[in-house]
């Protein structure tokens, strides 16, 4: 399954897998915060930030059609959840669109989120491509978010694998007798598999809740020393923390 | 003669639904000693298990392990004893990656995080498993889960190491890499089975479990030697297909 290769540039010795993961979640950070700080129609500041989120990813080896192509998918959640923006926000008519009116504000709108969307999709698309989940989590511990949502977050990943896992061997299991027919059934089935992978996987909470009692759990997730942040991926944080503050503060500084 | 170092006395144990699960299970352990825990599905064998550990409170009766009494402030120590190895490798593999999983127990120790890692490494490397740190379970194959399973227990140095079907769903070279490799272990060793060879393999001691109550306690050879008598337990030597 292809969810399982998400990291795939994770192994090949680049300029940003030599970076400590700290530094690399740090980077997605100041993009996305620069990103959301920019204010409606700051058309170049966004091509800039995209363009540091490009030059990034040719920094890790990844062509800017990979980048595309991982980054369709959130994007095309942004662009169904903005895309009512057109129509409803009042303004001047832009366009129609049969009975819609297309409104200049409306147009202003979707294209600032699209704008502001693309850098922080492709940051968060390079830093899942380059880093493995665990030093995500590592990363996440590093820059201080609360250990309950680290420990969520690691036990989550591992549980996830399961599901799938689980849900797998339901579809083999209903296609090995022949599972199909129209769409009503279909929609049963599937009905089927997710009560019953939520039955099994609360089967399967209580009983690794056990084994982890059994080796002495009681109540808080221990962890071993996160990644430190060395002065080469420091200064790389830094430097990119500057150019995301230069770029936020030029859209609204007027030259 | 060594002294005993698990002690079960009257244990009872009823699921919530009123099944009886056990039905006053006595027996003794003693140091270095090899008991293989045998009986039909339903037996009670999982369910006595889980009392080593203080995973699950008796009805009546109890357990000692060394010379603490399963329980209260004793769990701590009790489970830095008692090994546990469950049936399913995925239920105790629950971290991002297998170093993490084996540091665990180390580290609710209270070990320092750089003393758990090492012993963690260590241990990974006697499994065999030396540069699989790094991967999640999920990449591991059916007899690396196993054993990474052991080495999530076997890194907190228990004396007493306790497995619940540790050759489960493994194909043959696997059963005979666990088995192998238990062979050689020194702990005190409790292990519920169906896999008579394994049983056979590990252990010198016999203990068969029927309907939660204990139907045979002994030497394995002489269990094993009648056909007739472990049919009576619903075990079986050699595979018969009835029709």
């Amino acid at each position: 399954m292809s969810f399982r290769h998400l990291d795939r540039f994770a192994d090949q010795a680049s300029a940003m897998t030599r970076l400590a993961p700290s530094a690399r979640l740090g980077i997605v950070l100041v993009v996305a915060v620069a990103a959301a700080s920019l204010p409606l129609g700051a058309w170049l500041q966004m091509g800039i930030l995209l363009l540091l989120v490009l030059v990034l990813a040719a920094a890790a080896g990844m062509k800017p059609q990979t980048l595309a192509l991982r980054s369709s998918g959130p994007l095309l959640f942004v662009l169904l959840a903005s895309t009512a923006l057109l129509f409803l926000v009042p303004g001047e008519t832009a366009a129609r669109l049969g009975p819609l009116t297309v409104t200049d504000q409306g147009l202003l709108r979707f294209g600032s989120v699209l704008g502001r969307a693309l850098p922080a999709i492709g940051a968060a698309v390079l830093l899942v491509s380059t880093t493995r989940f665990p030093e995500v989590v590592e990363a996440l511990r590093a820059l201080r978010f609360p250990l309950v949502v680290t420990s969520s977050l690691g036990l989550a990943y591992r549980f996830l694998y399961l599901l799938i896992d689980e849900l797998e061997r339901l579809r083999r299991a209903a296609e090995s007798r022949n599972a199909g027919g129209g769409t009503t059934r279909r929609r049963r089935i599937s009905a089927g598999f997710a009560a019953t992978a939520v039955v099994r996987t609360f089967a399967r909470s209580e009983r690794t809740h056990r084994a982890m009692r059994a080796r002495g759990y009681e109540g808080r997730l221990p962890t071993l020393h996160p990644h430190p942040l060395d002065r080469r991926s420091g200064l790389v944080l830094g430097a990119v923390a500057l150019a995301g503050l230069a770029i936020a503060l030029s859209a609204r500084v007027p030259l | 003669m060594s002294a005993p170092v698990l002690q079960v006395r009257d244990l009872a144990y009823d699921y919530a639904d009123g099944t009886r699960a056990l039905a006053g299970v006595s027996f003794s352990v003693n140091a270095g000693e090899r008991v293989a825990l045998l009986g039909p599905t339903g037996a009670g064998k999982s369910t006595l298990l889980l009392h080593l550990n203080g995973l699950l409170r008796p009805r009546a009766g109890g357990v000692q392990v060394h010379d603490l009494d399963v329980g209260g402030e004793n769990l701590r120590e009790v489970r830095r004893r008692v090994g546990l190895v469950f049936q399913e490798p995925d239920d105790q593999l629950f971290l991002p990656t297998l170093l993490e999983d084996v540091a665990f127990g180390p580290l609710n120790e209270g070990l320092d995080p750089h003393e758990a890692e090492h012993r963690a490494l260590d241990i990974l490397s006697e499994l065999g498993l030396a540069g699989r740190e790094e991967r999640p379970a999920h990449h591991l194959s059916g007899g690396e889960r196993r054993l990474a399973a052991l080495a999530t227990v076997l890194v907190s140095r228990p004396s007493i190491l306790v497995l619940d079907e540790p050759t489960g769903s493994l194909d043959a070279a696997a059963r005979e890499r666990v088995v192998g490799l238990l062979t050689r272990r020194e702990e005190t060793l409790l292990v519920a089975t169906h896999d008579l060879p394994v049983a056979r393999a590990l252990c010198g001691r016999g203990i068969v479990l029927v309907e939660g109550r204990v139907a045979a306690d002994g030497p394995l050879e002489e269990l094993l030697a009648s056909p007739t008598r472990l049919s009576g337990y619903g075990l079986r030597a050699s595979f018969d297909p009835v029709g």
